[in-house]
């Protein structure tokens, strides 16, 4: 069965920020100074920059954000939350997931610890820094309670994500697209100007809004591949506005759509991943 | 808009960087007895570059701030001394490009040597710093202080300049540079150059509307600069149509940061201390960011 949303759903859109301050470059053993500085720009200038927009366009966000930078920034981190807006975990040092599987676990918790304490609530959900998870990662989120993750690449709908054989052994997957509705592979790898990274946005979302009727567009808020100066918080504004425009779209943080998607579970396709167990 | 409390009536200050890069460039990738062929583009841009850019600057009136290696300086000191003469300020790259943390003990007195080069041949020591590739070591802002400049341009993570305290009761600007403004990463790419001053218009309109300092960064080679002829023009459209903007004043690094000191600004802590537990367990794992030169 193939996921569809129902007719009263025109296009869900769920925007992420992830917030990828000094953990970046500490967690790679570099000091986050000189040329390695921007990601001091989230917490400096990004970071505010962007939830002002957000607030100004009245549309709800998740923040994903690392444990170092949350312990470095939790005020800001409290703002986020006390803005309306979601924070979701997005590992500790922004690391690059290689980790074995016996790791795994403290690694999670250590930053689910981390935001629980400063938010006091639990955390619902997960995107992986860099992109890569294990078969054992969905067993993990779930046992912190946790009812999404939003890091595969593997389809345009939320499904499903089935990695064991017991009745709750799923997991919401909200998967995200890094070549096309990010922004830093336009400023770190192909220097597109930004009027022209809103058309490839703003074409996206025609295409999508057509079609699946499931966005998600993920900026990030630091200086260099980021989007937290200027220009870049005003395209990632246009193209929320533009979204706007179109008659029915809806607007979730990742939590309030992954809720839905418990709620709705039979509208939603499965995937079965129980035999790609982690050895 | 951000609150940063420039001169009267400046909206935003367009800071016009130019590094000037020539042999210190080309060496990293050669040596002395090969400066030929794609190894000379260096010496274009004191050859050929040199005066259409000087000349620009001349004609849209603009004061810019030259970061210059000290090898590159010996081996052009009367070039140097006519960019002093046309009103600019000459400010320090040390004394080749090789970066800051591969030095070692040998960084301070290579970062006085970079400074009494140019004092040397300019009569003036330079205010100003930017190190070569980005990097910085722990030690770096306080020799930097201790050696007597008043600023450091090699950080981003910032709208506007900011002060740090690297030593006791010294204070050194931070004037904060962005990737988008730096001509030689999509020059590199081999972008066009229209499409490299079309990003840079778009960046300068939000910047100066949200009244920020405008940090250009631009390269005097023929490969990756911006001095060819064509590359000139398109520049100096770009530079017209930030100069036709209410409220917009360009100013050299010295002038930046002269302002910033006598604003009493809130002096900020050591950058890498709040780092230094977690660094020292961690494993460099290999830098991800396309370098700027």
């Amino acid at each position: 069965m193939r996921t569809t949303l129902p007719p009263d759903i025109r296009c869900a859109v769920t925007l992420g920020v992830d917030f990828d301050g000094t953990s970046h470059e500490v967690g790679r053993g570099i000091a986050p100074i000189g040329g390695h500085s921007w990601g001091r720009y989230s917490a400096r200038r990004g970071i505010p920059r962007q939830m002002e927009a957000l607030k100004r366009l009245g549309v709800p966000c998740t923040f994903f954000v690392p444990g170092y930078d949350a312990e470095r920034h939790p005020e800001l981190v409290r703002e986020i939350d006390a803005a309306g807006f979601e924070v979701a975990a997005h590992g500790y040092l922004h690391e690059a997931w290689d980790v074995p599987k016996d790791e795994e676990t403290a690694l999670l918790r250590r930053t689910d610890d981390i935001l629980k304490d400063i938010l006091g609530k639990p955390v619902l959900g997960w995107r992986s820094p860099s992109g890569r998870k294990t078969a054992n990662t969905m067993h993990v989120l779930k046992s912190l309670g946790y009812i999404y993750d939003s890091s595969d690449k593997d389809y345009d709908l939320p499904y499903r994500l089935r990695f064991g054989k017991g009745e709750d052994d799923w997991i919401v997957e909200l998967p995200n697209n890094t070549y096309s509705l990010d922004d830093f592979p336009f400023f770190k790898f192909s220097y597109t100007p930004p009027s022209e990274v809103l058309a490839q946005w703003k074409e996206e979302f025609d295409a999508i809004y057509a079609s699946d009727r499931f966005c998600v567009l993920v900026v990030h808020p630091r200086s260099g591949w980021g989007s937290g100066t200027p220009v870049r918080t005003q395209i990632f504004a246009e193209a929320i506005a533009y979204m706007q425009s179109h008659p029915g779209v809806q607007f979730f943080d990742s939590a309030g759509f992954a809720r839905w998607c418990l709620d709705h579970s039979q509208h939603l396709e499965e995937l079965n991943v129980t035999d790609r167990r982690a050895a | 808009m951000i609150r940063y409390p420039w001169p009267a009536g400046v909206a935003s200050a367009a800071f016009v960087s130019v590094h000037f890069d020539a042999e210190a460039f080309d060496l990293k990738s050669t040596t002395e007895d090969r400066l030929f062929g794609r190894f000379s583009y260096g010496r274009y841009g004191v050859r050929a570059g040199l005066p259409r850019l000087l000349a620009l600057l001349e004609r849209r009136e603009i004061a810019a701030t030259w970061f210059v290696t000290a090898s590159d300086a010996e081996r052009h000191a009367d070039a140097l001394r006519m960019i002093r003469d046309a009103g600019h300020e000459i400010a320090s790259r040390g004394v080749d490009l090789a970066p800051l943390p591969t030095l070692g003990d040998k960084e301070r007195d290579t970062i006085l040597r970079g400074r009494d080069v140019l004092a040397k041949i300019t009569g003036t020591a330079p205010k100003g710093f930017r190190a070569p590739e980005g990097e910085l070591s722990s030690q770096t802002l306080r020799h930097l202080a201790e050696a007597g400049f008043t600023y450091d341009s090699t950080f981003q993570d910032d709208d506007a300049p900011y002060v740090f305290a690297p030593a006791a009761g010294a204070k050194l600007v931070e004037i904060p540079t962005v990737h988008a403004l730096n001509d030689a990463l999509p020059l590199s790419a081999r972008h066009t150059h229209a499409r490299v001053m079309k990003i840079w218009r778009e960046e300068f309109d939000a910047l100066h509307r949200e009244g920020c300092l405008v940090p250009l960064t631009i390269h005097l080679r023929g490969d990756v600069g911006l001095t060819r002829a064509a590359r000139i023009a398109a520049l100096e459209k770009v530079l017209e149509h930030m100069a036709a903007q209410p409220g917009v004043r360009f100013m050299t690094g010295e002038a930046i940061a002269a302002h910033a000191l006598a604003a009493n600004l809130p002096v900020e802590g050591d950058p890498v201390a709040p780092h230094q537990p977690t660094l020292a367990v961690t494993p460099y794992r290999g830098d991800l960011s396309v370098k700027p030169i």
